[in-house]
Formats: structure tokens, sequence, C-alpha cells
């Protein structure tokens, strides 16, 4: 009796994408991506734009108020020497400016740069983002592609048990089952290149959204291995609170939040505001003049609620800083027990683990040609060196996602849409900013 | 060799190889085109036959005669040529008591053991002196495999102790093994303080210890020696010991030959021996494997006596030789009386029992001589599946790149794989150069069939029965001996010339 026979590849009833099959490819390397990132993803122009909203609004709450121009006519039908009502004792043009007082329009001003530095820190972080999520998301490509290869193996040795049961069944050493059992291990295998090929494909069309245009499908060129120094968790940490974006950006916005008090405490102080000007005077029929001096008494509203206020915007903002500094040490000890894992696993299955699986694998080899061991045994080792390689790949993307990130600042998701610097509330929302 | 698939490519290869080995220094693969892949296999394996068919030269001078003054027959029994006699009943019929060339005023043959060694004695106060040392030794049991084994004085089997009937023994053991031992004097009939039972008549020897055991020797026959902690016995720690008789046994043997039988089981890449195993896949004859054990050489006419003892550990070994029929003359217990020898082909012999053979080697030639188990008859035996039985695949191409498979073909191309069951030929061992340098470099194979190692594995090894010009050629002079060169020989004159095959030589062998 023959045995079950093996079955065919699943291609058809899979609609397999067939990866990198046809034609030429396209071969992109991990800079050219970067620099395709910097041109075109959106999020990164956002983060230029907040900037430049900031630097509108400095601009803006510097300029010099306008003179005001008015024609006046008071006291409209008063009699005029003639006993008839005129057109009143004053009618002529008034000019009107107000004197801004206490360094407001400086302050603002100030204010608004500082906070388009901060602006420019968030930009910064942007940057980090899009960068290392591109990174990241090219690491995974890269390991999706080296997994295909690895799967590929695995396959060739599920066809090889495959074909080995039907030559055992020949020898009468394995019975129906035993073939039928390895033909379904080979479609698990061929299934396993299937699902492989379609995540080599998401990553790689994630890493397109990435950098901001449609790539057509290829393939990446790099090192998986991670390439830096491992650093100890202080190392990282204090690297954080020297160089973070994130912390960067909430440091300048204290100082955005102390000079927002400064300019709060200077609000009381009262504008002059003159006016003068000249008409003529129907009653006394001649022409006059008139001027006069506005200036705000601030007997009750001297800005002490709106100081408090950004007192306590102040305050709050010391905090955020002690906050984010905490966050991203809350951050850190999770992403650097990855990494730490991540290496810990990497560097322990390149030194001792593979090698010592290929050398398990090399050795029944030999043996099998000395005709000490049944192939299957072969098989198993030649199975587990692979399985294990698939491992490898798996160790060296997490080291090297976690690396990027430890490197990085701890900052991903490339398409979240660039924040702007926090509002502020109330202060915000005079209408000339201030 | 295979006769599958079928005859058409046997006789295509026989075909090829004539026709190759005319167009000497020509191109192998030539005219390959067409011929099927079994034979293009075949091809690619064997390069060609020393000399087609034709008989090397002669070796030798058949003149030379026998030796003058011996009987050459005693009632219709040849001592020269395959005989049986003209009567069961009678006292040489099977050359049952036919003497041989030695007399037995030269006293007991000297008893060999092939790739052993004796243990020397001196005479002390009038008594033979033996020193046993029972260490861990690496034997190696075939070229360039060695295991690790407990046995005797750097020897696995120990050494052959050998004395005479009513000699007085001491056996000073000093233990040099790491863990407590004991010897057994296995068949004596002693004084029971040395009879070496550990514990019940002795307490162990501790490492590093020594122990005398001194008894007279009353009996004879073939008796050995070994441990008694069943794991030691089992890793390799026995040896002979044989009692030559007072008187010399009649009629007197020329030739006292002794091998031990035992087996191991060996993992792969190790050379460790697994006393725990209950199979066994490791076969020695005198601490050797077949091809490496040493063939028994003896001279035509010769009268031969064999010992056989069995030590392995859970297997009992169906012994048989080729070409002659022997008379069973002693078990491990005592000489048989010449009235229950028993005639045989094949002889079990069970664990720890001895037989003596004894026979007239009256059939020159190259003779089989193995345990009939088949899975005696090879070291490993491997299930013969993976690249070795594909066509166009081989063991190096998975060797050349660990990291990839060469990948194989979903179907086996190979027309014997429509016949269930194939292949059933148990391929034997890859033989590298400097295993064939070391099989090869004995005098006693010299002349042999360029193949004969392929056949002789395991528990096997050969008798060698030749003529006296020839015997003296191999093992008395440092000639060089073509291959196959005696065994033509011994078809030109006692064969058929005319349907004379040479073997094949086997690619990178010379
Ligand atoms: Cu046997």
């Amino acid at each position: 009796m023959a045995p079950p026979r093996i079955p065919a590849t699943p291609n058809e009833i899979a609609f397999s994408e067939a990866f990198a099959s046809q034609g030429p490819v396209a071969n992109y390397g991990l800079e050219e991506l970067l620099a395709l990132a910097a041109k075109n993803n959106p999020t990164l122009r956002q983060a230029e734009a907040h900037i430049s909203a900031e630097l509108g609004k400095a601009l803006q709450a510097g300029l010099y108020p306008n003179p005001v121009l008015s024609y006046e006519a008071e006291q409209i039908g008063v009699d005029g020497p003639n006993g008839t009502s005129t057109p009143g004792e004053f009618q002529g043009g008034v000019i009107e400016q107000r004197f801004v007082t206490g360094g407001k329009l400086r302050l603002s001003r100030e204010k608004y740069l500082r906070r388009a530095r901060v602006s420019e820190n968030l930009a910064m972080a942007q940057q980090f983002r899009v960068c290392n999520d591109v990174r990241i998301h090219f690491y995974k490509t890269l390991a999706a592609g080296e997994i295909l290869s690895i799967r590929r193996e695995m396959a060739k040795t599920a066809e090889d048990s495959a074909v080995t049961a039907q030559e055992s069944y020949n020898m009468g050493q394995s019975n129906r089952p035993q073939v039928r059992r390895a033909n379904v291990a080979l479609q698990r295998a061929r299934l396993d290149v299937l699902a492989v090929e379609n995540a080599y494909n998401e990553a790689f069309r994630t890493l397109s959204t990435l950098v901001g245009i449609p790539l057509c499908v290829g393939t990446v060129e790099g090192v998986l291995e991670t390439r830096c120094p491992v650093i100890s968790f202080e190392e990282a940490y204090g690297r954080l609170l020297a160089e973070s974006p994130e912390l960067a950006a909430a440091r300048a916005k204290l100082s955005v939040d102390q000079v927002t008090v400064a300019r709060e405490n200077v609000q009381w102080v009262p504008d002059l505001v003159v006016r003068g000007g000249a008409g003529y005077n129907f009653e006394a029929e001649q022409t006059t003049a008139v001027a006069g001096v506005v200036l705000e008494v601030p007997l009750y509203d001297r800005n002490q609620g709106t100081v408090r206020q950004a007192q306590a915007d102040y305050a709050r903002q010391r905090q955020e800083i002690e906050r984010v500094e905490l966050e991203l040490r809350n951050r850190l000890a999770m992403i650097y027990q990855q990494y730490l894992t991540g290496m810990q696993h990497a560097r322990e299955y390149e030194q001792v683990i593979l090698p010592e699986l290929k050398a398990a694998y090399r050795e029944l080899l030999e043996s099998y040609k000395e005709r000490r061991v049944d192939w299957p045994d072969v098989l198993m080792a030649q199975h587990d060196y692979f399985d294990a390689r698939l491992t490898q790949v798996d160790n060296l993307l997490h080291a090297r996602t976690q690396e990027v990130l430890v490197y990085g600042y701890l900052l991903h998701d490339g398409l979240m849409a660039a924040p702007g610097i926090s509002p502020q509330g109330h202060i915000e929302s005079v209408p000339k900013p201030r | 060799m295979s006769k599958k698939p079928s005859n058409a490519n046997q006789s295509e290869r026989r075909r090829f190889l004539k026709t190759s080995a005319m167009a000497a220094g020509g191109a192998f693969y030539g005219g390959l085109v067409g011929t099927s892949t079994a034979a293009q296999e075949h091809a690619r394996k064997m390069l060609d036959m020393q000399h087609g068919n034709q008989l090397p030269a002669p070796l030798g001078d058949p003149a030379a005669g026998r030796p003058v003054g011996v009987q050459a027959e005693y009632d219709g029994y040849s001592r020269f040529k395959p005989t049986r006699g003209d009567d069961p009943d009678s006292d040489f019929y099977l050359g049952k008591l036919m003497p041989g060339f030695r007399s037995a005023d030269a006293g007991n043959a000297p008893f060999y053991a092939p790739d052993l060694d004796k243990l020397p004695w001196k005479m002390v106060g009038g008594v033979k002196e033996f020193h046993l040392v029972p260490m861990a030794v690496e034997r190696e049991v075939l070229p360039g495999y060695k295991l690790n084994v407990y046995g005797y004085n750097d020897s696995m089997p120990g050494p052959t102790i050998e004395v005479t009937q009513g000699d007085r023994i001491r056996i000073i053991v000093t233990n040099e093994l790491p863990e407590e031992t004991s010897v057994h004097w296995h068949g004596f009939e002693l004084p029971v303080q040395y009879d070496g039972a550990s514990e019940l008549t002795q307490n162990l020897i501790k490492p590093g210890k020594s122990f005398v055991y001194e008894f007279d020797v009353h009996e004879n026959g073939t008796f050995f020696y070994h441990s008694h902690i069943p794991m030691q016995e089992a890793f390799g720690s026995v040896g002979f010991m044989i009692v030559h008789p007072k008187k010399v046994y009649a009629p007197p043997v020329d030739r006292d030959l002794g091998l031990i039988f035992q087996n191991f089981y060996v993992e792969p890449s190790q050379s460790i021996a697994d006393s725990w195993r209950m199979d066994w896949n490791w076969q020695t004859i005198n601490g050797r494997s077949g091809p490496y054990t040493t063939p028994l050489v003896v001279k035509h006419g010769e009268r031969v006596r064999i010992r056989i003892m069995n030590f392995s550990p859970m297997q009992h070994h169906p012994v048989h030789i080729h070409g002659h029929t022997f008379w069973i003359t002693g078990h491990e217990g005592a000489r048989i009386p010449k009235s229950a020898w028993v005639p045989r082909n094949t002889e079990l012999i069970g664990i720890a029992q001895a037989t003596d053979f004894e026979f007239i080697a009256n059939n020159p030639g190259d003779w089989m001589f193995h345990c009939h188990m088949v899975h005696h008859m090879m070291n490993h035996m491997t299930r013969q599946v993976g690249p070795r039985v594909r066509p166009d695949q081989t063991v190096e191409a998975y060797l050349a790149d660990l990291d990839r498979s060469p990948g194989v073909n979903l179907k086996n191309s190979d027309p014997g794989f429509k016949t269930p069951g194939y292949p059933q030929e148990m391929k034997g061992m890859v033989m590298q150069p400097e295993f064939m340098k070391a099989i090869w470099n004995r005098r006693e194979v010299q002349g042999m069939r360029a193949t004969w190692p392929m056949s002789v594995m395991g528990l096997m090894t050969v008798l060698r029965v030749l003529p006296d010009d020839l015997y003296r050629i191999v093992m008395e002079s440092d000639d060089r001996v073509e291959k196959g060169a005696v065994f033509a020989e011994i078809v030109r004159r006692f064969g058929s010339p005319a349907d004379y095959e040479a073997a094949m030589k086997m690619h990178g062998m010379s």
C-alpha cells in the first residue's frame, strides 16, 4: 500500500502575495528612508507650523497699539450768539494714542518668543518620534525579511521530514498516521511561510506610511545587531535628564510661565491714553482744541487674580518638570528592562546557544555521514537550530527596538499629530495675545 | 551488493566497468549517457577492477609441496580437501581425531588470542606469580574509534593468563580503578576465600589497594577471569585464563586460538560505553570490531582449535564458520569426552559460556567467521533514510552550509522505491583513507580481496586457510602482497579460474 501523498504547496488557496518574487525590487537603506521621512512626514511640518504660530504671536504681542482717530461733535443744538441752535460747541477731529507702560509689550513678546522655544523643543521631540519610528520599523522590516528566509529553510526541513516519512514508510519503519502527521507538519510550516510573507508586507507598508510617501514594495538592507555600547540604567536616565526634548520643552515652558508672571505683574500698571484734537466751537465761533488724558485707577483690580493664576501656572509647571522626569524614569524602567533582556538574550544566543545548536547539528550530520545516527535525529537538530535562529531574530529586533528608544529619548509614534505647546486657559482667551 | 532494482542494471554496470577498465587512463564517466541512475551511482562509487577480470600474476610456489611424513588421508577423510570420511563411526569422520602436523611430544600448541597480550609471570618460591591491575582503559575498537571501558593492565579484554594444570598460582590484584572491585576466577574449583565473589567471600578491593589470590590449579580447559561487579563486567572487565592440560590432548592441535566476544552500547560522537543500556550497538572480538578484527591465519591441513568465550552482557551468539565443519570438543566446564563431541557449522554460545571448536583446515580460502545474528554483523545500525538513499543528494551539501538546507525533491526518483521495503541493504560504514590504511596495514590481511572490509563488520572475523607457501609469504615475509593476489592464487589452485571475478576497487582506496 502506498503511503499518503505529500500535499501540494498551498499557494493557490492562500492568495499568496508572493513577496518580492517578480521583477527587480527596490532596495532601501536606513539613511535613505530617514532622509525621505524628514522630507515627507507631515507631522514634522506640523511641528514647524507650531513654531511659526508662536513666533507670529510674539510678533503680534509686541505690536504697539494704533492711534485712534475720531471725529467728535459735542453739545449739538446749543444756542449760538444769534440765539439760534448751533451744530455744537465742538465739531472736530480728535486723535487718541495709548501709551503702553510697564514694558507690557516687551514682556508679551518675550513670552511668545519663549513659547516658540518650547515649540522648537517639541519639534525636536517630533523629529525623534518620526526618526525612531522609522528606525524601529526599518528593523522590523529587516527582521521580517530574515524571519522569512529562516521560515523558508524550516519549510524545507518540514519537506525533508515528509520525504523521510515516505522513505520510512517504504522501509516499514513508519505507518500511515505518522506519514499523515508529517504531511500536516509540512503544511503548517508552509502556512508559517505565508504568514511571515504577509507580516513582511505589513512591516514594509507601515514603514512606507512613516516615511510619508508610498514606496514600492522592496527589501531593506541593514544590520539587525545592535551597534551601541550597552549603557546602565542610571546612564540612560542621566542622558534623558540632560537631553530629552520633552524635558527641555517642559523646562522652556517654565521660563514661559516665569515671564507670564512678570507680564501679569505689570498688567495693572495703567496705560496712559492721551487724546487731543482741533475743531470749531460753533457757540463761540472760534477754533478750539481738545485734549485729555485717561488713566485707569487701579483701585480694585490690580490684576491680582490673573497674577495669582500665572503664579499658580508657574508653580504647576515646576511640578510638571518633576512629573516629566518621573514619567521618563517610569517609561525608561520598562523599556530598559526589555532592552537589557533583549541584549542579554541576543548576546547569549550569539555566544552560546546558536553555536551549540549549530555544533550539535553539525555533529549529528557527521554522525549520519558515518552512518551512526538516523536521519530524523539530524532533521530534529536542524529544526532546533533554525528555530533558535528565529528566536535570535526576535531577540535582536527586541534589543534593537529598545536600543533605539533608549538612545532616542523614549520617543516614538511618528504618525501622532505633532503637539503644540499646551494651552494656558484664561490668559489665552484675551483677544490680543499677552 | 544490491540486486535491485533490476538485473538489467547489474549487467549494465558490469559492462560499464569492464569498458572503463579497458580504457585504462581514460575518463571513467565517458559513455555514461543513457545509463540508468542506479548504474551511475555504482559507477561513481566503484572506479575499476584491479585487473579487469584477469587473474593477478601467480604468487608463491605451488610445487613447494606439503610436509613430508604426514598422512594426508585417514579413512576417506583428507586434510587437504573438503571431505567427510567414509564412516560416521570412524575416529576420523570429519577429521574428528585426525592429528595435526604437530607431535604430542612438542607439548601444547602455543595459545594465541589475536590483539591480546599475555600476562607475564615470575616463579616465586615455586608459585607462578602474576600482577593483575584492574583499570580504566581506552580501546581502539576500529581505526579512529576509541572506547572508554574498564579492563586490566592497559587492555580490554585483559591480558591472557596462561598456566598449566597442576600449577600453583598467585595473582596480586592491585585496583587502579576509582571504585572497588574484586576478581572472580570463573570456573575454578578453588578455596572459597579466593573466589572473588564480592562480599560473599571477600571484602572488595578498595581503589589503590591490593588483594592476593593464591590457589592450586587442578583443572584444565578454557577459563576466564572477570570483575564480580555487574556493571564493571558490562563495561569490559574480563580476560582469558587458559589452563593447558599436563598431558597434551590427543590428537594434538597445531593452532590454539582464542576469541572473546563482547558488545557495548556507544552513542554516536561518544566514546564512553553505556553499560546501563539494554540494547547494544558495538560488537567486539578481542576488543576489536570487524573489519579491524585480526583474521585467524592457519596453514592448509592443520588441526585447529578455536576457543570462543562470550562475555556479552545480554546477548547470546550463534557462531558460524564458513567452509568447515567443526567438532565441539569442550565447553568452559571441561573437555568433552570424545564420545560426546558434536559436529557443527554453528554453535550457540550463551553469556559467560566458552566453547572449543576443533577441525582440520582442509579447505583453503578466506572464510567468514561470525555471529549469525544479523544485528550483530554490524555496528551502530542506522535506518536507511535521508540523503544517503536519495539520488543526487549528499551529506556534504548539508555540511557545506549549516545555515541553509540544500532542500529535497518531494519524490524520490530512485526506481527502487517502487518496491516496498527498498532498500534493505545495510550499507557499510564510511571508510576513510586512514581507516583503510590501518585495516590493510597488517600481515594477516595481505592478499585478501580489495573489498573484504566491506563485508566483515561487527562480530565478524575471517579464518584464512593458506597453503604453506602462501602462508609464509603472508605471515613470515615482509613482501608487499597485491590486494586479491592470495585469494586469486587460491582460486587458481583450488577453484575455477575461468569464473574468477576481481574485487572492485573502492573509490578513494588503493
Ligand atoms: Cu551475536
